[in-house]
C-alpha cells in the first residue's frame, strides 16, 4: 500500500518528539497513520481507546509515568472529550500531543460532521488549547514535531489539525482532468 | 464497612509496599483517601469524573515496574464501563482497580446507581476479560483480596460493597501541586523540557 507523506509525517514528526505512546479512537484518514506506525515504529505502542475521551484519561495516565503521549481521534470526537481535557489536562498541566483529522471541514460529504468541524478551532480557543493546522503534506512532519515540543516544554496540552484537503485525495477524474 | 474504613485498609495493605500510587476518583473517594492517609503517591482528581481508571491504565502502562491502585466509584465507573473493556485487552498485570460500590452517587446526594438496581460491575469485568476479580462485602474479605492483588498477577477488578461515608475533609492541594507531589513520589521528573536545552 502507498505511504501518504502527510501520514508518513505525521508518523515522524511525533517519534522526533519522543512520543512512544499513540492512543487512539480511529478513522479513515487515520489508519495511514496507524499502520505506518505499526510498520515502521516498532518503538511506538498503540493502543485503542474506546471513546475519545478515556483515550485522554490513558494518555494523562502515561504523562505520569513519565511517557509523552499522542492522542489522535477525529474531530468529532472532541466533543467527547471535552471534561478530560478541561477538568483533567488543563487544570493539571498534563500535556498530550492531540492529533486532530478534520470532518466537516473544505471537502465534507456529510452534514453531520459540519457542525463540529466548523466548531474545533473556536472550542480549542475557549478552553485554552493551542491548535496548529498541517497546511501541507510536506510540512506534515516539522508541524507535528513543533506541535510536540511546544506541548511537552510548556507543558501544555496541544493539538494538530489535519484537514481534509490533505487526507483524502481528490478522485481520480479530478486529477485526469488537470 | 463505610467507604473510609475501606480506604483505610487499603492504605494499611499497601505500607508495606513502600509510597505505591493510588489514584482516586473525584469527590468522595478521593476526600476519603485523603482522610485516610494523605500519603505523596496519591494522586487525587477534582474533576474528569469517570477516568480514575484510565489513569491507572496509562500509568501501569508507562511504568510497568509500579503496581498502580485505582480507587474509583460505581457511578463513575459506569460512566466508563468501555475502561473495562480497554484494561480486559491490554491486561496490564500491574494494575489493581477497587471500585467502591455504595450504590449511590454519593458525592451528589445519594441518588442510587445502576448497581442498586441489578447491575454487578464484578460480572462485567469478567465478562471483558479484566481479571482476576472479586466482590468483597466485609474488611475481613477485603483485606484478603488485597493480599491477593498486591502479589498476583492483574489486572485486577475489586468491587467493594461499601456505606457512605460522608467526608468532612478535601486535600488542600491544587492540581499541579498533586501532579507535582505524585510524580516526585513515584521518581517520576516531567518529561518537558523547560529549564531545558534552550
Amino acid at each position: 500500500m502507498t505511504q501518504p507523506e502527510w501520514a508518513a509525517g505525521v508518523c515522524a514528526g511525533l517519534h522526533a518528539a519522543g512520543s512512544r505512546h499513540v492512543v487512539y479512537v480511529p478513522d479513515n484518514p487515520l489508519s495511514h497513520v496507524l499502520r505506518i506506525l505499526r510498520e515502521r515504529y516498532p518503538d511506538v505502542r498503540t493502543t485503542v481507546a474506546t471513546r475519545e475521551e478515556e483515550a485522554f484519561g490513558i494518555a494523562a495516565g502515561m504523562y505520569l509515568g513519565g511517557a509523552r503521549p499522542t492522542v489522535m481521534l477525529q474531530s468529532s470526537g472532541l466533543g467527547n472529550s471535552l471534561n478530560a481535557v478541561t477538568s483533567l489536562l488543563v487544570p493539571y498541566r498534563i500535556p498530550v500531543l492531540t492529533v486532530i483529522s478534520m470532518r466537516g471541514d473544505t471537502g465534507e460529504w456529510n452534514e453531520a460532521q459540519v457542525p463540529m468541524g466548523r466548531a474545533v478551532r473556536a472550542i480549542c480557543d475557549a478552553i485554552g488549547i493551542p491548535h496548529v493546522t498541517v497546511e501541507t503534506a510536506a510540512s506534515a512532519a516539522e508541524t507535528v514535531r513543533l506541535a510536540a515540543q511546544t506541548a511537552f516544554g510548556t507543558r501544555t496540552t496541544g493539538a494538530c489539525l489535519l484537514p481534509r484537503r490533505i487526507t483524502v485525495p481528490p478522485p481520480p477524474h479530478a486529477s485526469a482532468r488537470a | 464497612m463505610t467507604r473510609l474504613d475501606a480506604t483505610r485498609r487499603v492504605v494499611a495493605a499497601l505500607e508495606r509496599l513502600g509510597n505505591v500510587p493510588i489514584v482516586a476518583s473525584l469527590g468522595h473517594p478521593t476526600y476519603d483517601l485523603y482522610t485516610a492517609s494523605d500519603r505523596s503517591a496519591n494522586f487525587y482528581t477534582w474533576g474528569s469524573m469517570g477516568l480514575a481508571s484510565s489513569i491507572g491504565l496509562g500509568l501501569a502502562m508507562a511504568r510497568p515496574d509500579l503496581r498502580v491502585f485505582v480507587l474509583d466509584g460505581d457511578g463513575s465507573l459506569l460512566m466508563n464501563l468501555g475502561s473495562l473493556a480497554t484494561i480486559g485487552w491490554t491486561r496490564p498485570q500491574n494494575l489493581v482497580v477497587i471500585v467502591w460500590d455504595n450504590q449511590e452517587y454519593g458525592t451528589t446526594g445519594g441518588q442510587q446507581t445502576a448497581t442498586a438496581h441489578g447491575t454487578d460491575l464484578e460480572a462485567a469485568a469478567k465478562a471483558v476479560g479484566a481479571a482476576p476479580t472479586a466482590t468483597v462485602k466485609s474488611p475481613d474479605a477485603l483485606d484478603a483480596a488485597l493480599a491477593r492483588a498486591i502479589v498476583e498477577p492483574g489486572p485486577w477488578v475489586i468491587v467493594a460493597k461499601v456505606s457512605e461515608s460522608t467526608p468532612s475533609a478535601k486535600p488542600p492541594l491544587d492540581c499541579v501541586a498533586i501532579k507535582q507531589r505524585f510524580m516526585a513520589a513515584i521518581g517520576q521528573t516531567e518529561p518537558g523540557t523547560i529549564g531545558g536545552s534552550q
